[in-house]
């Protein structure tokens, strides 16, 4: 099984890393291949909301760029992890702009899901979803709002399953590894 | 009622001045214009280009008493750059240590028929204004966006009589210095056609004689990275 941490760091200070490291931990025991992009080394431009990709190139940006090579590793995995701090109960800029860059891999076209209208899915399957986010302290609203993303993510993208929790900064490691073993199995158990 | 206050209108659409965003935006600035607001348009993509158009939004936004944001939807929440933009706001405020004056008003739209699917991006613009300090004045969220796609709503007919009811009670509540009215929150709300069936058959024809024109019809069900 592969799976794509997709981090959103928001700068070179490396806060996400000890939570990164973990995940990768955790999914090579439980026998992931695992890729890590770390969104702000790479060059990915913003969305221009052109619809080229439904249009002109469908099921591909008109951007050439970094988030080409993101969109294959994130369709051809089992799960995709965001990881990300939590702002404004929502994910940093670095996910998000790869995030607009993932519009391809769905259709134009319109399916109804629970009585609601959504995006027909491009392809036969999609990802797992796991959420992780990060904040400095607990802020209840923001915490469900997160939660509350992840799992409209997860309906758009057309997802197996999902699962998310946010984790506060400065927790003890120990805290952090059964917290993300408690995720894998969430997302695990309804996969298989 | 003072009318030497100002407006920023803040448009998070890519398109800019072509967009559903803007032409919302712009509506209730026409009106607030009339009352001799002082008003100004920003265009948040191209002012995140450069650090002195960075610095430029800023200094900007410190100097507004109201702040009005238009953007679409995108993947279930606001698009990157207006994240960026956020972010940006929030650590200039956090450098400067400043206390808030300014109000913030959100307008969202999105291509679904349904406008509750806008519900979390205005819940991350109420906790970014929260957490910055500015007073959150309302958000109003419009579905079937896909049918105004940036045209004037002079030209659209009775199609769009809620959105302008809407727009019309909340640049009356900006004027007046009060929050958003439920009825303007719930008319912007409304349905632009009579049944979701219509509007995503149409909005299916639309893509279909868009790609035909590209020729690109008979690969737009590809699967390009399997």
């Amino acid at each position: 099984m592969k799976a794509l941490i997709l981090n959103g760091e928001k700068d070179n200070k490396a806060s996400l890393n000890k939570y990164s490291k973990i995940i990768i931990k955790e999914l090579e025991n439980r026998d992931y291949e695992v890729n890590t992009v770390i969104l702000y080394e790479e060059k990915i431009a913003d969305c221009i909301g052109c619809f080229g990709c439904w249009i002109k190139k469908p099921g591909i940006c008109v951007i050439d760029d970094y988030a080409h090579k993101i969109a294959t590793m994130f369709i051809n995995s089992d799960l995709i992890i965001y990881l990300t701090p939590v702002v404004f109960g929502g994910y940093s800029y670095q996910l998000k702009k790869a995030l607009d860059r993932m519009i391809p891999l769905i259709s134009p076209f319109f399916i109804k899901v629970d009585g609601e209208i959504h995006h027909k899915p491009r392809y036969k399957e999609y990802p797992s979803i796991l959420g992780i986010g990060v904040m400095s302290e607990f802020e209840k609203e923001q915490v469900e709002l997160f939660n509350d993303l992840i799992k409209r993510n997860s309906i758009n993208l057309h997802s197996p399953n999902y699962a998310s929790e946010v984790f506060v900064k400065n927790k003890d490691i120990d805290h952090i590894q059964q917290g993300i073993n408690n995720l894998l199995n969430r997302v695990s158990d309804k996969n298989e | 009622m003072n009318n030497t206050r100002k407006v920023i209108l803040l448009i998070g659409s890519p398109r800019g001045v072509y967009s559903t965003s803007s032409v919302l935006g712009n509506y209730i600035l026409k009106k607030l214009e009339e009352q001799n607001f002082k008003t100004e348009v920003l265009h948040i993509h191209s002012q995140l280009k450069s650090q002195s158009k960075r610095e430029q939004l800023l200094d900007k936004i410190e100097n507004v008493d109201l702040i009005l944001l238009a953007f679409p939807l995108y993947v279930d929440t606001l698009p990157a750059p207006v994240i960026r933009t956020f972010e940006l706001i929030a650590e200039n405020i956090s450098e400067k240590q400043q206390e808030r004056t300014q109000k913030l008003i959100a307008i969202v739209n999105c291509g679904f028929p349904e406008a509750s699917h806008n519900r979390y991006a205005l819940a991350t613009c109420e906790q970014f204004a929260l957490e910055t300090g500015m007073q959150w004045i309302g958000g109003l969220s419009l579905g079937m966006g896909g049918a105004i796609s940036g045209k004037s709503l002079d030209k659209l007919g009775g199609m769009v009589t809620n959105v302008k009811k809407s727009l019309d009670l909340v640049s009356e509540s900006i004027i007046k210095d009060e929050k958003i009215s439920e009825k303007a929150i719930e008319y912007m709300a409304k349905p632009l056609l009579p049944s979701k069936w219509l509007y995503t058959f149409m909005g299916s024809i639309s893509w279909r004689i868009q790609a035909l024109k590209n020729k690109a019809y008979s690969k737009l069900n590809d699967t390009p990275f399997i």
